[in-house]
């Protein structure tokens, strides 16, 4: 089952794919399941739902000021405009609406500051009053002409504007074993680091960054009777449901959230907004279905966003390069209500062996909307920070960046000295490193050159915890071999409706294409938050479990006295071929075992709770929770993906135009159940990656605390001609401890570290280190021309 | 009333004319293909063909459009029989969410059209205006380089730069 195939490229050069297998099991190559469905048209999103025949449109009215109240709101022009059905502010929303528990405080909610509720203004750009109108442009305009006076404060922006909050992380934990929050600390590491011959004492800074994925924030709300409907891209269905049951004081049971296909997530979509709860009040009062499709700018202050950190951190080794001390401070921002933190101090203390090692992280309060998971949210920031310091390291030790990687490697973290499941970083070095051609590269910074292109190799390592959630499924076979797969498991542009239809296609012996799959929707069995980069994981294997219990419901129906396959042992039964074996080949069809069970169909449900995971897990996960284990939580054990990120940038002499023309990587994520799908993830994060070194910044204007380039002309991402060669390789790994099918997980494997070894490359390039993201043409300006 | 040519067929639609062709195709036409990403002309989510020329459908007033063919990606193909370029994307995995795909379809469709093999260079010129965040970017360029008539692969000069 491992993946056994070796690299791919996707450059401009590539051939194109070989034509995949039309059918397979888990391992195989198959194109997307979905793939039809989106390129005609015909894939239903979030905002592709509009509740009914009849809807009104809502648009938000948002806070012009950061900080202050709310002093009056005329909206006597708003409501003489034709069209205009409803209004909500403060005023007649209060209470109505609870705020609900932050996701990090066990509970739902992106934030808890309840927009509505009072007249308290936390932030730019929150929501004051919500317009629902008989259209959009009526909506619209009405919310242009309601007038909003208040009463203002100056605001703090960010790290060192005046009136900010400086928090200890660790103060904040209010429960010891709560995750990720007790501080990982050995040895004595202030001491060694004294003591260490050769030394690193750096500070590095990471930006605002905000999702933006392609599909805008909307939702639609429909009430049937007390009953509420809710189409709404999620990543987490019944943590929605949940959240908003008891935001709106329903049962869960009351509410159902559906979210067939989601248009982009990143993370964005993980908790629940503060949005939603207000169309669904909107839409009962009024009566009719209601449609929210926040603008593009809206989408950066009404959701969540990843927060600007900072770090120190210091490194001590002796003279072969062996690390003698390590730490990591981290501060990161966030809102002035919220304790909103990413912490990544529980993944970059584990990455090297080290015997002193000292961690802090500290959150800074300010006045902004509070931020959230977004593509490996802890170790995009933290590792930038640590991966930058070991290549400085590196120079200052005069080591190879990858030989110090491997003089460093360890197969026990740290921290505990608990054993890694797997761990196959060095391999990925390995791999990445000849594919790319780094034993050619010229250590002396500024020394390759092309014409007028300084060009600079870098790397960095990666690593994601290995994660997985309880997680529940349905699966139905048909005597004609037709399968169905319930689970609301989220499909975000991952694959998930590909592999879960590949893992019961695998076990119960059926071709693909007879497998249809429900995923997205609170009327099918819970499965986690599509976050974590766990959901393969969590959701092939039980629906595995699901598939075994088919089997042996089978092989007791085909082994009794009578049945077609009399005598053979029902432990020894497989599904195959559409046809049920025995050991010695004897054959069934499905139709008479399916007979023989006396039922039209067989069915079974399954419940899996994995390791490391509480007893109560799954009455949680109907709660909305998902709990996932894993990564460094483990008591017993440690399990993380790895991999090595590989970049050569070019930067011109003359115009400082900076481009990353060759992005190289090799992962091991254990199996990999599907090839195409999970290339596609990693791809796209080395993109993420690359985006996230060079483009990404949301800007604010620290006077008003306000982002200012808050749309998608403004906001740089990468478009087709910024990128031109990627090379995405897996380098084969098994490991059967992480979960019986052996997945790791990926989708946020591919962006960490990228950041660092393109930092690293353009260190090569020019002889400047740059230790503050996104590297741009101004950051490079006065950097000596090599001769 | 305003009188629209779409996908081939002619179809009345109660909207004033500055309403946006892209509100229009999604909700009173049922034609979700097209999809809603900014409103600004920034993203591409929402590009049609309008008379073989790429457009932002969220920009348009449909009181332009009076006897002008519109195409959707619905007219291209449907899930039972996807055309040629949708069947590109399918084999080339272009889709991850698959949000910005219905948009790339069509850009990429409008030069297809006009220069059935283009260089990668002028694919990549071609489909700057469009957005994916997912990074599906190399299988997007690989598929459409799938659907030209073009037979071997050119290097871009941007690529070796
Ligand atoms: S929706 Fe038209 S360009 Fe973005
Ligand atoms: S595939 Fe998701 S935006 Fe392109």
């Amino acid at each position: 089952m491992a993946n056994a195939q070796g690299p791919e490229t996707t450059g401009t050069v590539a051939p194109p794919l070989p034509t995949p297998r039309k059918t397979g099991g888990i391992g195989a190559a198959t194109p997307r399941v979905d793939g039809r469905a989106k390129v005609t048209g015909a894939a239903r999103y979030g905002s592709d739902f509009f509740g009914g025949p009849d809807p009104a449109y809502a648009f938000l009215a948002t806070s012009a000021i950061a900080r202050g109240r709310i002093t009056e709101i005329d909206d006597s022009d708003a409501r003489a405009l034709p069209g205009v059905i409803d209004i909500l502010t403060h005023r007649n929303v209060g209470d109505r609406v609870k705020p609900g528990k932050t996701f990090s405080d066990k509970g739902y909610m992106g934030t808890s500051i309840a927009p509505l509720a009072s007249d308290r203004v936390w932030h730019d750009g929150q929501i004051v009053a919500v317009v629902v109108a008989d259209s959009y442009e009526a909506a619209r305009d009405a919310a242009r002409r309601l007038r909003v006076s208040y009463a203002d404060e100056t605001p703090s922006a960010s790290f060192d504007s005046p009136g900010t909050e400086t928090v200890s992380a660790e103060s904040k934990s209010k429960e010891g074993e709560k995750a990720g929050q007790e501080k990982p600390k050995v040895g004595d590491a202030p001491r060694a680091f004294e003591a260490a011959p050769v030394k690193i004492d750096q500070h590095y800074e990471t930006p605002t960054q905000h999702h933006n994925p392609i599909e805008l924030f909307t939702t639609t709300c429909a009430w049937d009777g007390d009953q509420l409907t809710v189409w709404e891209s999620s990543q987490n269905v019944y943590g929605y449901q949940n959240g908003l049951a008891e935001q709106l004081g329903l049962e869960p049971s009351q509410i159902r959230v559906v979210s067939p296909f989601i248009g982009g997530a990143f993370g964005s979509r993980g908790s629940l907004t503060q949005r939603t709860a207000l169309i669904a009040l909107a839409s009962k009062r009024i009566g009719r279905p209601v449609v929210l499709e926040a603008t593009r700018q809206q989408g950066f202050t009404i959701a969540t966003y990843r927060a600007e950190t900072r770090h120190r951190i210091r490194l001590g080794a002796d003279q072969s390069g062996k690390l003698t001390a390590l730490i990591h401070e981290g501060w990161e921002v966030t809102s002035r209500k919220d304790e909103y933190k990413v912490a990544g101090t529980d993944a970059s203390t584990r990455l090297y062996a080290c015997p002193n090692i000292d961690s802090d992280v500290s959150i800074v309060h300010a006045d902004r909307n509070t931020p959230g998971f977004m593509r490996s949210p802890p170790e995009v920031p933290y590792l930038f920070a640590l991966e930058s310091a070991m290549d400085e390291l590196a120079y200052a030790a005069k080591i190879d960046p990858v030989e110090l990687r491997r003089i460093n490697d360890t197969d026990r973290e740290p921290i505990k000295g608990l054993p890694y499941t797997s761990r196959s970083l060095m391999k990925c070095f390995d791999t990445a490193g000849q594919a790319f051609g780094w034993s050619r590269r010229s250590a002396q910074p500024g020394s390759m050159r092309d014409g007028d292109w300084m060009i600079g190799w870098g790397c960095a390592s990666t690593m994601y915890p290995t994660q997985v959630g309880p997680a529940a499924a349905r699966v139905t076979l048909r005597p004609d071999g037709a399968v169905r797969v319930q689970t609301a498991a989220h499909d975000i542009g991952t694959g998930a409706y590909t592999v879960i239809a590949q893992t019961a296609a695998d076990r119960l012996g059926v071709p693909l294409d007879k497998v249809h799959v429900e995923l997205g929707d609170t009327a099918l069995p819970p499965a986690p938050v599509a976050g974590g980069s766990n959901t393969t994981a969590s959701v092939c294997n039980v629906v595995a479990k699901a598939c075994d219990e088919i089997r042996r419901k089978l092989a007791a129906a085909v082994t009794v006295s009578g049945g077609p396959l009399d005598g053979a042992d029902p432990g020894r039964i497989t599904l195959i071929n559409a046809s049920v074996m025995d050991d010695q080949g004897r054959m069934a069809s499905l139709k008479d075992a399916v007979a023989k069970t006396g039922h039209g169909a067989v069915e079974a449900y399954a419940e899996n709770i994995p390791h490391g995971a509480p007893p109560t897990a799954m009455q949680n996960l109907y709660k909305g929770q998902s709990a996932l284990a894993g990564g460094a939580k483990l008591k017993d054990r440690i399990q993380f993906a790895f991999g090595a990120q590989f970049v050569e940038v070019r930067i011109n002499a003359r115009t400082r135009e900076i481009r990353a023309p060759r992005i190289v990587g090799a992962y091991a994520g254990g199996t990999i159940v599907n090839p195409l799908t999970a290339k596609s993830q990693l791809m796209g994060g080395q993109i993420w990656g690359v985006s996230s070194a060079l483009h990404e910044a949301t800007e604010i204007d620290r006077r008003f605390a306000r982002y200012y380039n808050d749309d998608l002309a403004e906001y740089l991402i990468p478009v087709n001609a910024d990128i031109t060669e990627v090379q995405t390789i897996f380098v084969p790994e098994e490991d059967h401890q992480v979960n019986e099918l052996g997945i790791k997980g990926l989708g946020e494997l591919g962006n960490v570290g990228l950041n660092a070894a393109v930092a690293n490359a353009v260190f090569h390039a020019t002889g400047v280190r740059i230790r503050k993201l996104p590297i741009r043409i101004e950051s490079v300006l006065d950097a000596p021309v090599p001769t | 009333m305003v009188e629209l040519k779409v996908n081939g067929a002619v179809r009345q639609v109660d909207a004033a004319p500055e309403t946006p062709l892209l509100y229009v195709l999604r909700e009173d036409l049922q034609l979700n293909g097209a999809k809603f990403g900014c409103g600004l002309g920034q993203c591409g989510a929402c590009t049609v063909a309008i008379d073989g020329a790429p457009a932002f459908s969220c920009l348009l007033p449909v009181g332009l459009l009076a006897g002008r063919e519109i195409t959707t990606v619905e007219g291209l193909g449907s899930p039972d029989k996807p055309g040629p370029l949708q069947q590109a994307f399918i084999d080339e995995q272009a889709a991850q969410c698959g949000y910005c795909i219905a948009g790339m379809v069509m850009r990429a469709h409008t030069l297809l059209a006009r220069n059935p093999s283009p260089t990668d260079d002028e694919i990549l010129e071609h489909m700057s205006p469009n957005l994916c965040r997912c990074g599906a970017h190399m299988r997007i360029v690989a598929a459409i380089r799938r659907a030209s008539s073009r037979k071997e692969a050119s290097r871009s000069q941007r690529g070796a730069l």
